[in-house]
């Protein structure tokens, strides 16, 4: 496979979110807004890349009875410096994503990708699983904050576009992030089974 | 390269020099990023200061060594002539809807409230998170924004009495109104509200209160 058809692979046919189903747990929590949808499938895409990169790099090193704990060790590392970098040089985004960034070490699209595919695959297929991993699931992340801020919200991005009383406020707690995931994947999954017909 | 076989000496051995690698690389981060992570909660602590006591006051000032107390810390702000200006308090009240709600309040030297900034905070995002804009005089900026809404759309904004800048606890009742109260809760979110007003009557009596207990206050320290 090539490494582009890699890439477009994760983005769409095996997209995180909307395909795999994998990853609920922060998707649901995190995409109150598009801002944080998007901020948390950035952070995730960069764990993913390295990981991805470092597991592919010592596949063969790592003997298959102990590879669990060793994936979940490098990622948590990854994790923890991702945490420790954003307080230290980005502390705004890390004032709004914080609580999420060690969300990501559970995140079991991490664990799958470098199980499914850098255990298998060399380094620089690797590293492009990642990315298109990544991107679907930041996509992914936005979309399904931008349609819960601005339902319940009124605001795109941060800006308010409808007023203060047209807000549901359903969409941006709990049982919003449900029926929003649900309509999306429905909406997405229609237009893949039209095109395959 | 072959795969390395899953015997057990193998397996102890890989674990280990990868855990060893990990907390070496991870030690070796949090040295490098200690530093600036200091500064940067610092700076915050000193800018929150300086914008619940001054606001937008622009005057020199010098700010007393913080005096922690009974889970308070308290910032005495004085003009360039040793006079008081006002005590900055950090209170932090733990039922909030998402868990601890950290505010600062800055009072002047009779107890009224020059201002507020929330430091930390784990309320929901779009409701009780506005907390570090509701409970102050809306900005210029947000009344446009909120306007243009408003006008296209022919719906009404929200008025109401959410500003509690110049009351004083000593004399105001800070509770929201569904409580008897003269502040109106953000919408949909009064357990965020009332965490939030709990912090600052809780400031205001440490500050306060502390002056009639010990007769040093962290209001009149510096006489």
């Amino acid at each position: 496979m090539s490494y582009f058809k890699t890439i477009v692979n994760g983005i769409v046919k095996e997209n995180p979110t909307f395909v795999l189903l994998l990853g609920m747990c922060p998707t649901l929590a995190t995409t109150t807004s598009a801002v944080n949808g998007l901020g948390m499938g950035v952070a995730t895409m960069f764990v993913l890349i390295c990981s991805n990169t470092f597991i592919s790099l010592l596949k063969n090193l790592i003997p298959d009875g102990v590879r669990i704990p060793c994936y979940i060790v490098v990622i948590a590392s990854f994790v923890t410096i991702l945490q420790m970098v954003m307080q230290a040089y980005v502390p705004d985004l890390y004032k709004t994503l914080g609580i999420f960034i060690p969300l990501i070490v559970v995140n079991c699209i991490i664990l799958g990708r470098a199980e499914a595919f850098a255990a298998k695959n060399n380094v620089l297929a690797s590293v492009c699983d990642g990315v298109g991993i990544g991107i679907g699931f930041t996509l992914a992340l936005t979309l399904l904050g931008f349609v819960r801020e601005l339902l319940g919200n009124g605001a795109v991005f941060g800006y308010r576009i409808l007023p203060e009383s047209m807000n549901m406020l359903v969409f941006v707690l709990a049982p919003g992030a449900f029926i929003t995931l649900g309509l999306l994947m429905a909406i997405v999954n229609s237009i893949k089974n039209r095109k395959a017909e | 390269m072959k795969k390395l076989q899953s015997n057990i000496l193998n397996m102890a051995l890989m674990l280990t020099v990868i855990a060893i690698v990990a907390a070496g690389l991870l030690a070796w981060v949090n040295n490098v990023t200690s530093g600036p992570i200091e500064e940067i909660n610092n700076l915050a602590i000193e800018n929150g200061i300086k914008s619940v006591i001054l606001g937008d006051r622009d005057i020199q000032f010098t700010v007393d060594p913080p005096v922690e107390r009974d889970g308070f810390v308290f910032h005495s702000v004085n003009d360039m002539n040793g006079n008081l200006i006002g005590t900055a308090v950090e209170s932090t009240d733990r039922n909030g809807f998402g868990g601890a709600l950290k505010v600062m309040v800055g009072f002047d030297p009779e107890g009224v409230i020059l201002g507020y900034t929330v430091l930390e905070h784990s309320e929901t995002p779009g409701l009780g998170a506005q907390a570090d804009d509701w409970f102050r005089q809306a900005s210029a900026e947000a009344k446009e924004q909120s306007g243009v809404a408003d006008v296209i759309l022919g719906a009404p904004g929200n008025p109401g009495n959410h500003n509690i800048i110049g009351l004083n606890p000593g004399n105001n009742l800070l509770t929201v109104s569904k409580d008897g109260g003269e502040v109106d809760a953000i919408t949909a979110s009064t357990i965020t509200s009332r965490a939030f007003l709990r912090s600052v009557n809780a400031a205001y009596k440490a500050v306060f209160g502390y002056t009639a207990a010990d007769g040093v206050s962290g209001a009149s320290s510096q006489n």
